[in-house]
């Protein structure tokens, strides 16, 4: 038991490590090359070599890099409180339909554009001003929506089962009328559409990342106050309602948590695939445990690691392109997880 | 006195399912005593609503009339949290928490007693592998769960059960699903916590030779009847056993101690020693065969060997597989 404590605090700490040097590695890569040196050097507060490189590292690079650990952080704890609460492991934070929600709201709004007379975005297909805006508020507004929606549901059924059935039919009937939409959008509507269902983290940057790292420890905090009723769920609903759980409160934090979550990492940065429901699984098998006071930060330092790597490596070192951000956890995380299923037996971990 | 040596009493308790306007009631006017630091076994043929009982005195479904109460107050008036304190369960839902070591699954079982964190004191602990003693699960405490057998989990089951601490253990169908050894090692567990610890448990099986073995008290839940409780002998001196058994063909006999066809032929053509004589008589029932008159049976110890005698003549087996085939030959 002690060697074990010793085990999850020294991974922890390498975690934390990965972190930071991820964060380095990836405010580094980029279309402009930067030196490294110059690039510690501002960090600790020296002035940069150019100017350019300033505006560069502390406008775009960082606020992207620190976008990338919130979104990584939102996403797997909202996916490992769903598997959890729900005894699935396909369930991630989009099982509620809150990020097909996201996703009406914001094709409402960019495809619906050329019916209501606005538009998101100039003929060269980049975001105006009010259309970042747009996009975030349209999106946490279909988040909302839906959110509203299952609270209702949620409120007249008491089966778990149920819950994630109705979410996964708001979830249909959202991309439904998203496909009615694009079927009549025009062409540069559906391209920018397309591109923002894509997920991108670039483009947040100072009170947009400052609002959304407010939501998403605003949507922390009921995670931190309920770990030990999520471990009673590990034996199901029937044994933590025997153990004392209040499982209509577990519900609610659930249903609130996840919607902050997942809601505004959807409007901020588009339906980014993959991590949710990886993430948990990815913490257990390198923890091995199912103390989910250990798997909460776990999976948070783990998600935020991932997608870290993922943006930095979607930056395609030494070229001015840069991949969708969704390519690239689904591309390199898939392989990553099937290795480490095939590696231990997956139906025992969960 | 009486008050103090019953720990849950039910007073007239209807149980059932309400759905929308309709209820569904399963049984009616339960009447029963659940007595302080005893064994309980509650017998009842499948879809008689055990289940349901035991979810209406856990206070997860309401009863439809009637009380239920628990140390003296009504189960419905206990904060869900002091319910814990005091009622701890063994279900029938498979437990998949695949990741979890035997340890931490008996530590849950600390969970209406710890903080919001669930940290653990020492007396947490110390109760933790007491617990794992006493059920003699102690040296799997490293192991998942996932790693070890059947029975031993319904073991660390228990273990967490009375890790949770309270007065009253209640187990649904424990040894279901165990072989014959788990499941005498399992109930003869159980007694040894009421004996040892002074628990009080309460157990759903369909076991019964072992139910009658180990229990104090068995509770026969029978369609349309009231709930019929006594020790196990006294319900197999004064019949009420057969209450268990509906069907007329069927009866619990007193003497060998176990079920038995209602009709059975004496076979009076048979001579030999009884310990013998009941297992061919056994033999020629399930193949239902009737003896004719004139067919003798003579069984003979040292060696073992049936003698058949039919118009004078002889034919000897030395085993009941050949002379149930010589008596088929022969009829």
């Amino acid at each position: 038991m002690q060697a074990s404590k010793k085990h999850t605090s020294l991974l922890i700490f390498s975690g934390s490590f990965l972190v930071l040097c991820l964060f380095l590695i990836n405010i580094a890569v980029g279309s402009v090359h930067i030196p490294f040196n110059e690039l510690l050097g501002a960090l600790l507060g020296n002035p940069m070599a150019k100017t350019s490189w300033n505006t560069i590292l502390f406008e775009y690079r960082i606020p992207k890099a620190l976008t990338a650990i919130i979104i990584g952080i939102s996403l797997s704890l909202s996916g490992l409180q769903m598997q959890t609460f729900f005894r699935n492991p396909l369930a991630g934070p989009y099982v509620l339909g809150i990020s097909s929600g996201a996703g009406l709201g914001v094709a409402i709004l960019i495809l619906g554009g050329s019916a209501f007379g606005w538009n998101v975005a100039n003929n060269a297909g980049n975001y105006l001003t009010w259309g970042i805006w747009g996009v975030i508020i349209s999106g946490s507004l279909g988040a909302i929506a839906i959110l509203l929606l299952m609270s209702l549901t949620a409120w007249k059924i008491k089966d778990s089962m149920t819950l994630l059935i109705i979410g996964l039919m708001f979830g249909s009937a959202s991309g439904a009328i998203v496909s009615v939409l694009s079927y009549f959008g025009n062409a540069e509507d559906l391209k920018l559409f397309t591109i923002w269902s894509m997920g991108s983290l670039g483009g947040i940057s100072g009170i947009q990342l400052y609002i959304l790292c407010m939501v998403c420890l605003a949507g922390t905090i009921p995670v931190l106050l309920m770990v030990k009723s999520y471990n009673a769920m590990l034996m199901g609903e029937r044994y933590a309602i025997s153990m004392g759980v209040n499982i209509k409160t577990l519900r609610w934090t659930m249903i609130i948590s996840t919607g902050l979550l997942a809601g505004s990492a959807t409007a901020f940065c588009g339906p980014i695939a993959f991590i949710g429901i990886a993430v948990p699984h990815l913490a257990r098998m390198v923890f091995r445990t199912g103390d989910h006071k250990i798997l909460f930060p776990a999976s948070a330092l783990i998600g935020a690691a991932f997608l870290l790597a993922s943006d930095a490596i979607s930056q395609l070192p030494g070229s001015a392109e840069t991949l969708p951000i969704n390519v690239i956890t689904s591309l390199f995380g898939a392989p990553l997880v099937i290795w480490l299923i095939l590696k231990r037996n997956f139906s025992n971990e969960f | 006195m009486k008050a103090e040596s019953t720990i849950l009493e039910g007073k007239l308790v209807s149980i059932g399912y309400t759905k929308s306007n309709s209820t569904n009631i399963l049984a009616e006017s339960l009447s029963f005593q659940l007595k302080k630091g005893k064994l309980t076994c509650l017998l009842g043929p499948n879809g008689v609503g055990k289940s349901t009982l035991v979810k209406t005195i856990l206070g997860q479904i309401p009863s439809l009339s009637g009380d239920i109460s628990f140390l003296n107050k009504n189960i419905n008036h206990y904060p869900a949290k002091s319910l814990a304190q005091n009622i701890s369960v063994v279900l029938t839902d498979k437990i998949t928490g695949g990741n979890l070591t035997v340890q931490q699954l008996v530590s849950l079982g600390r969970t209406p007693f710890t903080n919001w964190l669930g940290k653990l004191t020492p007396e947490d602990n110390k109760i933790i592998l007491d617990a794992l003693k006493a059920t003699k699960t102690y040296y799997l405490k490293d192991q998942f769960i996932s790693e070890i057998s059947d029975g031993q989990l319904q073991k660390v089951m228990i273990a967490r059960a009375l890790a949770q601490d309270g007065n009253l253990i209640i187990l649904d169908e424990p040894t279901a699903h165990l072989d014959l050894v788990n499941r005498y090692e399992i109930m003869h567990l159980l007694r040894d916590i009421t004996q040892e610890q002074g628990k009080s448990i309460l157990i759903v099986t369909h076991d019964l030779d072992i139910a009658i073995e180990t229990a104090d008290e068995l509770w026969i839940m029978q369609c349309g009847s009231p709930l019929l409780c006594g020790t196990p002998e006294d319900l197999i001196l004064s019949g009420g056993i057969n209450q268990l058994l509906p069907n007329e063909q069927l009866i619990y006999d007193p003497g060998l101690g176990k079920i038995r066809p209602t009709q059975i032929s004496s076979y009076p053509n048979i001579q030999g020693p009884d310990h013998i004589k009941q297992w061919l008589k056994l033999a020629l029932q399930k193949n239902h065969i009737q003896l004719p008159d004139d067919l003798k049976i003579e069984i003979k110890v040292s060696p073992l060997t049936f003698n058949l005698t039919k118009n004078q003549s002889t034919q000897v087996a030395d085993n009941i597989e050949k002379t149930i085939q010589l008596i088929q030959q022969l009829i």
